[in-house]
């Protein structure tokens, strides 16, 4: 049914789907936002457990900046042709991303080892339900990176405009998240001792 | 004259075709579109669609449907209200146990189930009647006609964003039948009576499908802005730059961008108060002895959720107006047959309004506790407020100066909206303003002027809307001697149930009161006051249900429609087919050469926007 | 019987209505189009005229009618210091806005009958006016200005907490489902600290008992009584829900928050004989108090200032009434000497006592002579 739609013209460059992709995002921003401004105002108001992140969170950090890089450079490969290339990194990814919440649930386990439960305070809990937010929104990517995994081994090779789009849907949408964990990541150490 | 005007029409009409296939431009629809197989059967033409005229549609009845809920409610409260000694055992078929009859015989109003009423009424009106069925219905049906689109950007998101707003309903409507009850505790949902259910018992079930209804409500609102932001951005047809939309185009993209920036902030702060209720956090939560039960929540803070509510709270009192702005604006000018006036300032208003609504939030809270010195703040920019609002109800106003105003369903519509938003605004000079708000907050004066500004106003804009565009929905007419009942029946009614809370409020009666202030020898000398605001009010339900007749009613059997354009109006919709099949236009889209708004200019009375400038000619959009 | 009656009415009725509306139809179509829209042009112009008419003059009537009710009139003005500011902002916001009101209906609705649709008429394209739309936007703006400044200046004024050496009395208001606790500081004039998990049945308000500030505090269960002319800061504090501390003739609104004590600071200026007197020049309190008994007392006499709940706090909010009386500094002395401190009356010597077996300062004077000395009494 979309093929009805199909059009020439538009009132600019870019395709209304990515367009649409972006404001999508920006609901997602708002959201972070709002949780991380609530933080900050419930923290500014006293009764707050200080508590140091595990440094497992570096290294989860570490993974999902990797993954960026990987679905970058299969992006890449995908635009020059380079067929196996575009696959392994493109498994590479979807591995990585995996890793991180993987390690993410150990974080999880390792605040709640030190007695920074979800419960405690909320200056834990707050990290709990935000980095959980944001782990389903990794795994929305990651469904995302299955359904390119799927394309790339399911159909013949072919950086068709269509297919372009379609990836290139997935990769803004993982870089978004990759950028907005280090964005949290950050936030969350400044704000701890 | 009649023959010169027909005359034209007819050359209009032609020279429409001429132009279209000249000068408008070729999507290369014709190739592609060898019919759409999934038009074939009733379920996927109607029920799960993708066409935007559909998905308006199913917006607008669903709505109606919640409207009608909501109105029934009210009505009983305010029997409760009215005349709280009258027997209502005769709704106990209906409400059963929240109906208690006494040994006497005499019925009566549980209070729980009317806080409940309250509660539903508010969220099923702000949410499901006046977003969804309001701006749900009229973004989806006129962006793509009126910007000279195919469909929304993405017809399968706004597909979709109906089904969640669908799955809302659902989940809202079985929890009327909960046995503890639907949530009570008003519909900001402030915690703790909202998180906790020993403290009420429409917080326990009640509440969580309540919190799983908005949810999915806010998916529903997500999507769909989503595809409004995009699609005016991205589908406007050639020479529709953005100083020649309409207004209507101008209100509901605005719209779209304040909801897809503020729900997702109650998303957030719906969440935290999920986490509250049932994993054991204390976001919102601190210090709390309910029931005689000490609960170990420490550290959290009540205010922080009305942050976060009033957040969106605030910019969702605007998605409301703002598109009931816009149909107004251009149901005015097509009937007045004058350009709107001031189109520059009536865009600029929107913005600027859009812009306020984002830095006024804590204007409801005022009296919640935070720093008054905060206060200052919110104070100044709210009544800053007040100024493009001004300047949109002075430029309605001179619309009408100079016209030639034909009174139809919709244009009186159109007319009653402006008196209700001057009433209902000026009110919120009173509250806006701190000082006055020590006394006048959470009154009945707020109910009056929240009811009145955009409650009823909205209503007014969006019954303006369906009699406008229900030629282009249905391809007939509504009836319009009961468009004109409804309309000055409701005008006089609605006044009549609200205006008279304005002397309540001053007095200082507390909304939300089952007994409407009976125990209190401050508030109690009002009976026959509340009597009339009843009895008034059960008129103007039925004259909706006048208006829901006559929509049903002519949707099958209205008169029918003829020509094109019935309204003689400038904007692209109006060059769709009488009945518009999924792509709108069969051939090219027509290219647009003009803003809206060519009404009685150079001795034509209407100047469609496809017509191409003339030598010299200046375009007024720009 | 009735129901089904109202029911067979109203079916009648709307059967009606859509037969008019159908033989209004057809009629038109006799009658042409042009000819319909000249007559519903006509109709539709003069109701508007008609509607502006009777709009205004019910709203004129019925304010005359309310004038009582109005913020600062006859009965209804302000029985405390701030009040009078808030009264008089309110008819400042009045005045402006009733122009306004006034003057926009008219142009509306005359501009509408005045320009109605006619067949040889043409509208005038006006597409703006940059003077016009500067005026205004002006004007408002300066209206605006004015009453941000003085609103804000009142609200400052009122929202001022007390300052350190100032005369005034702190009392504390604690909301619950559904009632207030009202607690008064006692002799020493300082409320006891309270720690929300020593609430108990007995102890409703978690009073740390080994705060002496705590041991004269006394928790009015009938009428709180104020001193006229003196200040009271009110502490607000919430136990289970949001409450709001209301008293609608003292304009203080204030929400009682879990965990977060709130507080407003006000002057009753006028004792409850006083309003009393003012309302009897009022011809509606001469009307009975109870409408069963006409002969009994008027509503003038039995007015009370009361405290309300202005918070949805669940299904009993609408009932948490407490009556407030003002009255000369004497008399409330007199009536805060009768007043039993809530720990010595209810507490001392119980179980619940934290401080049971020791003596303190405060007991009546013991037989036993060699009573413990003061030291060991505990404080926070």
């Amino acid at each position: 049914m979309s093929q009805i739609v199909q059009r020439e013209y538009r009132s600019n460059n870019i395709h209304p789907l990515k367009f649409a992709l972006w404001v999508g995002i920006a609901t997602i921003i708002m959201m972070f936002g709002a949780f991380t401004s609530a933080y900050l105002v419930r923290r500014a108001a006293g009764n707050w457990y200080e508590f140091r992140l595990p440094d497992i969170f570096w290294l989860s950090t570490a993974v999902i900046v990797l993954s960026s890089l990987t679905l970058h450079a299969s992006y890449r490969a995908f635009t020059r042709g380079v067929e196996r290339l575009y696959k392994g990194l493109l498994v590479t990814t979807l591995v990585l991303g995996l890793l991180f919440v993987v390690l993410q649930y150990a974080g999880w386990q390792a605040m709640t080892a030190m007695g920074a439960t979800f419960t405690v305070n909320p200056s834990s809990s707050f990290i709990y339900v935000i980095s959980g937010v944001h782990a389903m929104h990794v795994l929305g990517g990651v469904t995302a990176l299955i359904v390119a995994l799927i394309h790339a081994y399911a159909l013949p090779f072919k950086p068709t405009p269509r297919r372009r789009l379609r990836f290139e849907l997935v990769v803004h949408y993982w870089h978004f998240v990759d950028v907005l964990w280090v964005y949290l990541f950050v936030f969350f150490l400044v704000q701890s001792p | 004259m009649a023959e010169m005007t027909k005359v034209a029409v007819d050359s209009l009409d032609t020279l429409e075709e001429k132009l279209t296939r000249e000068m408008g431009y070729d999507d290369h629809f014709h190739e592609h579109h060898h019919g759409d197989k999934y038009q074939s059967n009733f379920l996927t033409t109607y029920i799960f669609s993708t066409d935007h005229k559909i998905i308006g549609r199913q917006f607008l009845i669903t709505g109606i449907f919640w409207a009608l809920m909501g109105a029934m409610m009210s009505l009983v409260f305010r029997l409760q209200l009215g005349f709280p000694e009258a027997d209502l055992a005769w709704l106990k078929p209906v409400l059963g146990k929240w109906i208690q009859v006494n040994d006497a015989g005499i019925g009566k109003l549980d209070p729980e189930f009317y806080y409940a009423l309250v509660t539903i009424h508010g969220t099923v009106l702000v949410f499901f009647v006046l977003t969804a069925g309001l701006s749900g219905t009229f973004s989806n049906l006129l962006i793509p006609l009126q910007i000279g689109a195919r469909d929304m950007a993405s017809p399968l998101l706004n597909a979709f964003s109906y089904w969640f707003f669908f799955l809302a309903s659902v989940v809202m409507f079985l929890s009327l039948f909960l046995s503890t009850g639907p949530f009570s505790g008003g519909w900001t949902a402030y915690p703790p009576l909202s998180a906790l259910p020993q403290a009420s018992e429409g917080s326990g079930a009640g509440m969580t499908m309540w919190i799983v209804a908005m949810a999915f409500f806010i998916v529903s609102a997500l999507l769909g802005g989503i595809n409004y932001v995009t699609t005016v951005l991205n589908l406007r047809t050639k020479g529709m730059n953005l100083w020649r939309m309409p207004l209507t185009i101008w209100a509901f993209f605005i719209t779209a961008i304040i909801g897809v920036l503020s729900f997702p902030v109650l998303l957030s702060g719906v969440l935290l108060l999920m986490f509250d209720r049932s994993m054991g956090t204390s976001f919102y939560l601190s210090e709390i002895v309910v029931g005689g039960q000490i609960l170990d929540r420490i550290g959290g803070s009540p205010i922080l959720y009305q942050h976060l509510f009033w957040f969106l709270g605030h910019p969702e009192v605007y998605i409301i107006i703002l598109p009931a702005m816009g149909i107004v604006s251009e149901v005015l000018s097509v009937h007045a047959r004058k350009p709107i006036f001031g189109y520059r300032a009536m865009v600029l208003s929107i913005l600027a309004i859009a812009f306020l609504s984002f830095i006024v939030w804590a204007h409801h809270m005022f009296m919640a506790g935070v720093n008054p010195f905060i206060s200052n703040f919110f104070v100044v920019f709210t009544l800053i407020i007040a100024v493009p609002s001004a300047v949109k109800v002075f430029n309605w106003i001179s619309t009408v100066y100079g016209s030639n105003f034909r009174f139809n369903s919709a244009s009186l519509f159109a007319l009653g909206f402006v008196s209700l938003f001057i009433s209902g605004g000026l009110t919120g000079i009173f509250l806006g303003n701190s000082a006055i708000d020590v006394q006048l907050h959470d009154t009945y004066f707020v109910v009056a002027h929240f009811h009145i500004v955009m409650g009823v106003a909205a209503f007014f804009g969006m019954f303006a809307g369906i009699y406008q565009w229900f030629p282009k929905m249905f391809g007939r007419f509504m009836n319009e001697t009961l468009g004109k009942i409804h309309f000055w029946g409701t005008m006089i009614g609605a006044y009549a149930v609200f205006w008279p809370m304005h002397y309540t409020g001053m007095a200082g009666v507390p909304r939300r009161y089952y007994d409407g202030g009976a125990s209190f020898d401050s508030f109690r000398h009002f009976t026959e006051l509340n009597q009339f605001i009843t009895v008034a009010a059960i008129i103007v339900f039925f004259l909706q249900v006048v208006f829901v007749v006559n929509f049903f009613y002519s949707i099958f059997n209205g008169r029918k429609m003829t020509t094109k354009n019935p309204w003689g109006a400038n904007t692209l919709e109006w060059t769709t087919p009488i009945n518009p099949g999924h792509g709108n236009w069969p051939g090219n889209i027509p290219a647009v050469q003009r803003w809206a708004y060519d009404y009685g200019k150079g001795g034509q009375e209407y100047v469609p926007q496809y017509v191409p400038l003339r030598e010299g000619e200046h375009d007024h959009g720009h | 019987m009735t129901a089904l009656l109202i029911l067979l009415c109203i079916i009648l009725v709307g059967i009606v209505l859509v037969q008019i509306a159908r033989v209004v139809e057809l009629t038109a179509q006799i009658k042409g189009e042009r000819e319909v829209m000249r007559e519903s042009s006509w109709w539709n112009a003069v109701l508007s005229l008609g509607f502006l008419v009777v709009f205004l003059a019910a709203v004129f009537i019925s304010s005359y009618y309310y004038k009582n009710e109005l913020l600062g009139y006859g009965p209804h003005s302000a029985a405390s210091e701030h009040g009078g500011a808030i009264d008089s902002m309110f008819n400042v916001t009045l005045f402006f806005t009733g122009i306004v009101f006034v003057i926009t209906h008219i142009a509306l609705f005359w501009f509408a009958f005045k320009y109605r649709w006619r067949e040889d008429r043409q509208a005038s394209f006006i597409s703006h006016d940059d003077r016009l739309e500067i005026i205004w936007t002006a004007v408002p703006a300066v209206v605006m200005t004015l009453l941000v400044v003085r609103g804000l200046d009142a609200w400052n004024t009122i929202m001022a907490d007390v300052s350190e050496n100032e005369d005034y009395i702190e009392i504390e208001a604690t909301g619950q489902q559904f009632n207030w606790i009202i607690r008064y500081p006692g002799p020493d004039g300082k409320l006891g600290a309270r720690d929300y998990r020593l609430t108990t049945a007995t102890n409703q308000i978690g009073q740390d008992f080994r705060d002496r500030k705590n041991w004269d505090d006394v928790i009015v269960s009938q009428e709180l009584y104020l001193p006229v002319n003196k200040k009271v800061r009110v502490r607000i504090i919430a136990k289970d829900v949001l409450h709001n501390f209301y008293l609608p003739q003292f304009r203080v609104k204030m929400d009682a928050v879990p965990g977060m004590p709130t507080y407003f600071v006000f002057t009753p200026i006028k004792t409850t004989a006083e309003y009393r007197n003012e309302l009897r020049k009022y011809p509606e309190y001469h009307q009975p108090y109870d409408p069963t008994d006409p002969q009994g007392p008027k509503r003038w006499e039995k007015f009370e200032y009361e405290l309300a709940c202005a918070e949805l706090c669940g299904k009993g909010h609408y009932s948490m009434k407490r009556i407030i009386r003002v009255v000369s500094q004497e008399e409330f002395d007199a009536w805060y000497k009768q007043q039993e401190s809530y720990y010595m009356s209810q507490i001392r010597g119980k179980d619940e006592d934290p401080n049971k077996g020791k003596v303190l300062d405060i007991d009546p004077p013991a037989s036993d002579a060699n009573a413990p000395a003061k030291t060991e009494t505990t404080s926070l």
